[in-house]
């Protein structure tokens, strides 16, 4: 009954159902969850022999090889160092989407991007809805640290010297009767 | 703003809100000052449940308040004459530590007077 639900959820999101598929879901009751899970997930789940870089290159031909596998020339072409586990996989400029030229005609005018240009690494979080670090700050970092740390400091300065100088309500303390011996102001 | 302009006066001698008073309390009075007495008893607090910062020495009267609460409950407005006893006994504590915070800065002002002379 919920793999039938599972099932025709599938098809209204548009994922095809390989035989595969189907063996994997009404086999294994703990799968049915867990493919669920998988295909019914509102991003893109598949995975493609493609997508998977190439070996950090250490020789000179090997990296005009990738260079012309990403698209680039051999003079722009930069890996990621090795030990951070890119492969060959080309390190682009830090330039988010909002900062591209919006009247450019793109092939993919949506992504502004063209055919077979190599996606940046992080593209995931420079798309046009999302971050860009590249763009003009309307206040520089200096204004902004200035203008922080100063209020803090200014607000810590002011506390530290006004310390010998607080104001209070004119009594000593309050008198407990366990605690010390305490006289009135007159003899009865 | 008075409380301002006048703290200086305590602040110059270092004087500062819920101090402990220093000096002798009998020292400048020509009689003897009567101690202050605690007329509650401590079991009776303990049975009321009294919170340990209403144990004060008006305590007597916040018992008296009490009972008269609980007896006329919930037509308070008959223990107004016991809630103005307790309100007048608070107000008087007040007011005598205010006198100590008094006393305590005349002292000192007395005391740099003649050490700065001596």
């Amino acid at each position: 009954m919920s793999s039938k639900c599972i099932v025709y959820g599938c098809m209204f999101l548009n994922v095809k159902m390989s035989s595969l598929l189907k063996r994997a879901l009404f086999n294994n009751s703990q799968s049915i969850r867990k493919t669920a899970a998988l295909f019914c997930n509102a991003t893109r789940n598949h995975w493609n022999y493609q997508y998977q870089p190439g070996p950090y290159p250490k020789t000179p031909e090997e990296r005009a090889a990738a260079a012309k596998k990403y698209g680039m020339t051999v003079e722009e072409y930069t890996p990621y160092p090795e030990d951070m586990g890119y492969g060959d996989y080309p390190k682009l400029p830090d330039i988010g989407e909002d900062s591209k030229d919006p009247h450019y005609p793109y092939d993919n005018p949506e992504l502004k991007r063209n055919f077979n240009e190599p996606l940046h690494a992080t593209a995931e979080i420079f798309g046009g809805d999302r971050c860009d670090i590249s763009i003009r700050r309307r206040f520089s970092l200096l204004h902004q640290w200035t203008w922080f740390l100063g209020t803090l400091g200014g607000f810590a300065l002011l506390m530290v010297f006004l310390e010998d100088y607080k104001i209070g309500r004119p009594v000593t303390a309050k008198q407990i009767p366990g605690q010390g011996v305490h006289y009135l102001f007159s003899p009865n | 703003m008075g409380q301002i302009m006048g703290g200086y006066h305590a602040r110059s001698v270092d004087l500062n809100s819920d101090d402990n008073p220093t000096f002798d309390p009998q020292a400048g009075f020509q009689y003897e000052r009567k101690q202050r007495e605690m007329i509650a008893k401590e079991e009776d607090l303990i049975s009321a449940r009294i919170p340990n910062k209403y144990r004060d020495y008006c305590a007597h009267y916040l018992l008296d308040y009490q009972v008269c609460r609980y007896k006329e409950m919930p037509l308070l407005y008959r223990c107004a004459h016991e809630k103005h006893n307790y309100l007048n006994c608070e107000q008087q504590d007040y007011v005598l530590r205010m006198k100590e915070f008094e006393r305590e800065r005349r002292l000192r002002v007395r005391e740099n007077r003649i050490s700065a002379t001596a």
